[in-house]
């Protein structure tokens, strides 16, 4: 074993933690700025409480639910409005045809029909 | 024990088939449905140069119900009120014999006695123009249940079908209202056809 082998094995030797480590290390971690104040992170800290989530997620369900109800309400206007217009639209037709029938019958009966033939 | 035991099924049974007679009669006009089967005719829709086609069941009338609020509807919304059905099918070709009486045979044959009865027919026999009103009244003859207008005219077939109680007077007084002129009143119109050619039935 060559003089830079024994000094790279010295090197790499094993060595336990000195007493106190984790106390100081922990300090250190204290003493730092705390990131958390910034804007960014304490909005992220303040919609991460779950009751904020219950009720954004209720927001958005009554939105939903809002939107439907209102696109559901306007097809049914509009299924209406088109039912109305058919159904005048039908008894115009039946009353004009009832009408002519019995204007037909009138003029059998008045005997105009075979005069002229 | 045994024979007071077979009487009483004996009773049973024929109060049992008495009822069922009766429930029969007491059916519409026997059984025969006022909603009549027009399907045969939507094979025309591709020869006719216009076409009516309006489909309205009971929902389909409740729904236009609620949207008749004017002035003008409260006529039509009366007789509409108890009516489980409308249907029209009206054609108008560019020529005559675009459809064939076989088409309109297939719809009188549905309207048949008892349940059906013709209350006017007129036919001219000049300018080939035939129309028929049919009603459907109940067993007992009282109410309506259902009324079938076929007009047919060389270039032109209606069928109409209302389902239900229909007041045929109303019906008739609804034509010049709902801003639809009287067809009399429109006397100059080009479509309007000559008197003269109204024939004998």
């Amino acid at each position: 074993m060559n003089p830079w082998e024994e000094s790279l094995r010295e090197a790499l030797r094993r060595k336990d933690v000195p007493p106190g480590f984790t106390n100081r290390v922990l300090a250190r971690i204290r003493e730092l700025p705390v990131r958390e104040k910034r804007p960014w992170f304490r909005f992220r800290a303040f919609i991460a409480r779950p009751a904020l989530r219950w009720a954004a997620a209720v927001l958005c369900l009554a939105i939903a639910g809002s939107v439907a109800y209102r696109e559901q309400q306007q097809r049914q206007r509009q299924q209406g409005e088109l039912a109305r217009m058919q159904v005048k639209q039908a008894l115009h037709i039946a009353s004009v045809k009832l009408n002519a029938a019995r204007k037909m019958v009138r003029e059998v009966n008045r005997g105009t029909a075979q005069s002229r033939l | 024990m045994n024979a007071r035991n077979k009487k009483i099924r004996i009773g049973a049974l024929a109060t049992f088939f008495v009822a069922m007679l009766l429930g029969t009669l007491s059916m519409p006009a026997f059984g025969q449905n006022p909603r009549l089967d027009i399907k045969n005719l939507e094979a025309l829709s591709k020869k006719a140069s216009e076409v009516v086609d309006v489909n309205l069941d009971g929902s389909l009338l409740k729904l236009a119900s609620k949207f008749m609020t004017d002035e003008d509807d409260r006529e039509a919304l009366g007789i509409i009120k108890n009516l489980k059905g409308v249907y029209v099918k009206s054609f108008t070709f560019e020529k005559p014999g675009d459809y064939s009486p076989a088409d309109v045979e297939a719809i009188r044959s549905q309207l048949q006695a008892p349940a059906w009865s013709r209350i006017v027919s007129a036919r001219s026999k000049h300018d080939g123009e035939n129309a028929e009103i049919y009603l459907m009244t109940a067993a007992d003859g009282g109410s309506v249940l259902g009324m079938a207008i076929i007009c047919a005219e060389p270039t032109e077939l209606t069928v109409v079908n209302i389902v239900g109680p229909v007041d045929i007077d109303k019906l008739s007084q609804l034509e010049g209202k709902m801003g639809i002129p009287r067809l009399g009143e429109q006397t100059d119109e080009p479509r309007q056809k000559p008197e003269g050619h109204r024939a004998k039935p």
